[in-house]
């Protein structure tokens, strides 16, 4: 890889950082702090997914599973034992990167429609767990009692400033880490299983190989992004493991774009946005969200970065 | 390359502002702004309408009798879809963007529990007024400083059905029962609790059969027919609204209850609407009855809800309604909205309202209601719905609900 390319990427994501991180400083808005917070959660989530979806055309409907067991992980951690936080979250990504190999040793091998059966059927067994074992879980009532904020070298995450800025770094750390993944060697070869698996595997790629790869880091990182929406709920929900939430990370990487990096970013701010603004004026928010998302799949055909990228050629990348 | 960044930067940018401008809007500074969310769309938004509804005669007359320290009030009424992570977002947006100073939590128990923990951090003042789960205020873990609840609950309705069923059982010489609830953590959790204080009550009853039909199941048959094969002299349900009704509908094709007598505590007046034939002679409580108490003031409540809405109102009409009249009389008490003051206020408040059975309802130290009615009666084709109700024995109730606490080691 050329140091160029890497370097604009560390740039781009140190000058975010800033932009971001400058924000309350000049001027406190909670309610674009909450924004941010829940944007993060779930631009890891849908980032994370275009690793299978978009870099190498593997839909997969069951990414909310691991977004769910990132969640459920830490906040059980947080609850049951009296690690400290930052750990807590370390082991609860390590678990859910693990969770994520063994389900994806099972899925990789099978063909584009029956992978993306499977992995709805594990996020459907996945989901049934946590609603039947309730004296773990709570069942259907989630995860109560609140997440305790331990405080960590000053830094008190119950406050929301603090939390503000511990999920941009977070993030813009996970984000950078995932282009790194997408654009190295190892991504073009991802890319190259998309397009034409059989000539990959000529070249001697072992394709299982670095389909499970992928899906274990993607998995890694949708249970990062549970954590953060844990800290945001403070406790995990069944909801976050289940189906319909799957469904708002491909809705994400579809309005947003597959081809482009950020487009999973941009999508996942659509929908937030359109879902905050929606429902303060009526309760048919679904409609209006269905309208949108078949203007973007009739009109556009495409998502918005990538359209913008065919529309304006060489300009944007 | 710059060129590049530079457009990114603007589209980021121009995006933000355009994100950013509903939250400019403030609350004009005399109107006293008060959250409320709730399950508003999708199959039990009756939970959340029929809330909205009471909270709206409210507005109107608490506007009337001229507002809150002076200021005229607004609800601001949100839809969280029943979802957690949603309800504790808009939490988080009536407080911090729409300038809430009061909250009415009217979500189900799920969504409660996540507002429960975002009220922790914000430390405003909040009523629950939908949730009926016990440990979201008998858990002194989950208990909040400034939040509330104003809602009939679990334990409570437990004790007070258990007594009246073991007396009715008695009486009829009923020891065989089958029970038919849903099957989630509400159904199993409150179907085993009414076992307990019922075998307290009654040590000769025998459980012969169990059904755990899924949440909004269209078909019941295997149900029935799975009932009418144990045989049991009598039937427990826990089924509710729409579940309840497509339940006894189904049943009546069965001639279920000719065969069987039948309790369940979930009757409301928009579940006895959609019954076609409501057979007489099901013994039931009442969520809300207007006839129950039989007070004047009860009389004219329901009557007007029903000539403003041309519906009835539900249990959770009147929860909203008396957390209003909570927050009523603690501002004018303290003096002040802030969570603090309004929970000193709260805590230990007794007011009179239609809805208590001896015409007061009590907020416990435990940031819980008492005295609410409650009562079991039997069903009848037509209005009142419910006659012959007797009214619980609260002693009984808060005696049994201590020993339950101490149990669960809340207390």
């Amino acid at each position: 890889m050329k140091v160029g390319p890497a370097l604009r990427d560390v740039a781009i994501a140190v000058f975010a950082l800033i932009v971001v991180l400058a924000i309350p400083l000049l001027h406190r808005s909670p309610a674009f702090e909450d924004f941010v917070i829940r944007l993060s959660a779930m631009a890891l989530f849908a980032t994370s997914l275009n690793l299978l979806v978009g870099n190498t055309g593997m839909v997969s409907f069951g990414h909310g599973m691991f977004y769910g067991f990132g969640a459920y992980a830490f906040a059980l951690m947080m609850q049951m034992t009296d690690v400290s936080l930052p750990i807590a979250a370390v082991l609860a990504v390590l678990i859910t990167t693990f969770a994520a190999l063994c389900v994806g040793a099972i899925c990789v091998r099978l063909g584009t429609d029956y992978f993306a059966f499977i992995t709805l059927a594990v996020q459907m067994l996945f989901y049934s767990i946590i609603i039947s074992w309730q004296s773990l879980t709570g069942g259907d009532q989630g995860l109560r009692g609140g997440i305790p904020r331990r405080e960590i070298f000053g830094f008190e995450l119950a406050s929301q400033l603090h939390l503000y800025q511990f999920c941009a770094v977070v993030t813009v750390l996970g984000l950078l880490t995932l282009r790194h993944i997408s654009v190295s060697p190892f991504g073009q070869t991802l890319r190259m299983i998309r397009d034409n698996e059989h000539r990959a595997s000529f070249l001697g790629i072992v394709l299982w190989r670095a389909r499970l790869f992928a899906f274990t880091v993607a998995g890694a990182f949708a249970g990062l992004g549970g954590v953060l929406a844990a800290l945001f709920v403070s406790g995990a929900y069944p909801e976050l493991a289940d189906w319909p939430n799957s469904g708002q990370a491909i809705f994400a990487v579809m309005l947003g774009g597959i081809s482009s990096f950020l487009g999973p970013v941009l999508g996942a701010t659509i929908l937030l946005a359109l879902n905050d603004v929606v429902t303060r004026f009526t309760e048919y928010h679904g409609l209006v969200l269905g309208s949108v998302i078949l203007a973007f799949a009739l009109g556009f055909r495409r998502g918005v970065l990538d359209f913008i990228r065919l529309a304006w050629p060489g300009r944007l990348r | 390359m710059s060129g590049l960044i530079t457009r990114r930067t603007m589209l980021g940018g121009s995006a933000a502002s355009l994100l950013a401008a509903p939250w400019v809007a403030r609350a004009q500074a005399n109107t006293l702004r008060v959250g409320m969310q709730s399950i508003l769309s999708g199959p039990i938004a009756l939970l959340g309408t029929s809330s909205r509804n009471a909270l709206m005669m409210e507005q109107d007359r608490i506007n009337a009798a001229g507002g809150l320290l002076g200021r005229p009030i607004e609800f601001v009424f949100r839809d969280s879809k029943g979802q957690p992570q949603e309800a504790a977002r808009l939490t988080r947006e009536l407080v911090n963007s729409t300038g809430c100073e009061l909250l009415i939590d009217a979500e189900a128990s799920s969504g409660a529990f996540a507002v429960q923990e975002v009220v922790r951090d914000l430390g405003v003042a909040c009523i629950h007024t939908n949730s009926e789960t016990s440990s979201l205020t008998a858990d002194p873990k989950i208990r909040v400083p400034t939040a509330f609840r104003v809602a009939r609950q679990g334990v409570h309705d437990a004790v007070a059905g258990s007594a009246y069923l073991s007396e009715y059982a008695n009486a009829k010489k009923l020891n065989k029962w089958a029970t038919c609830s849903p099957d989630y953590a509400y159904g199993r959790d409150t179907t085993a609790q009414y076992l307990q204080f019922f075998k307290q009550f009654k040590p000769d009853v025998e459980v012969i059969t169990e059904a755990w039909p899924k949440l909004g199941q269209p078909d019941f048959t295997e149900v029935i027919t799975k009932l009418i094969q144990a045989k049991p002299q009598a039937l427990f349900t826990l089924l509710y609204a729409g579940d309840l009704s497509a339940f006894v509908n189904q049943g009546n094709i069965y001639a279920l209850f000719s065969q069987i007598a039948v309790a369940t505590p979930n009757v409301d007046y928009p579940v006895l609407a959609a019954i076609k034939n409501l057979p007489a002679g099901i013994q039931s409580a009442t969520r809300y009855l207007e006839t129950f108490p039989n007070t004047p003031a009860n009389k004219e409540w329901g009557q007007a809800y029903l000539k403003r809405w041309n519906e009835r109102p539900t249990n959770w009409s009147w929860q909203n309604t008396v957390a209003m009249q909570f927050y009523e009389a603690a501002i004018k008490k303290a003096n002040s909205l802030d969570g603090k003051a309004l929970a000193a206020a709260l805590t230990g408040m007794k007011i009179n309202t239609p809805f208590g059975v001896d015409g007061t309802i009590t907020m416990r130290d435990d940031h819980t209601t008492i005295g609410y009615a409650i009562g079991w009666g039997q069903t009848t084709p037509k209005e009142p719905f419910i006659v012959d109700v007797k009214a619980a024995d609260w002693g009984k109730i808060i005696e049994l609900e201590t020993d339950w606490k101490k149990q669960q080691k809340y207390i």
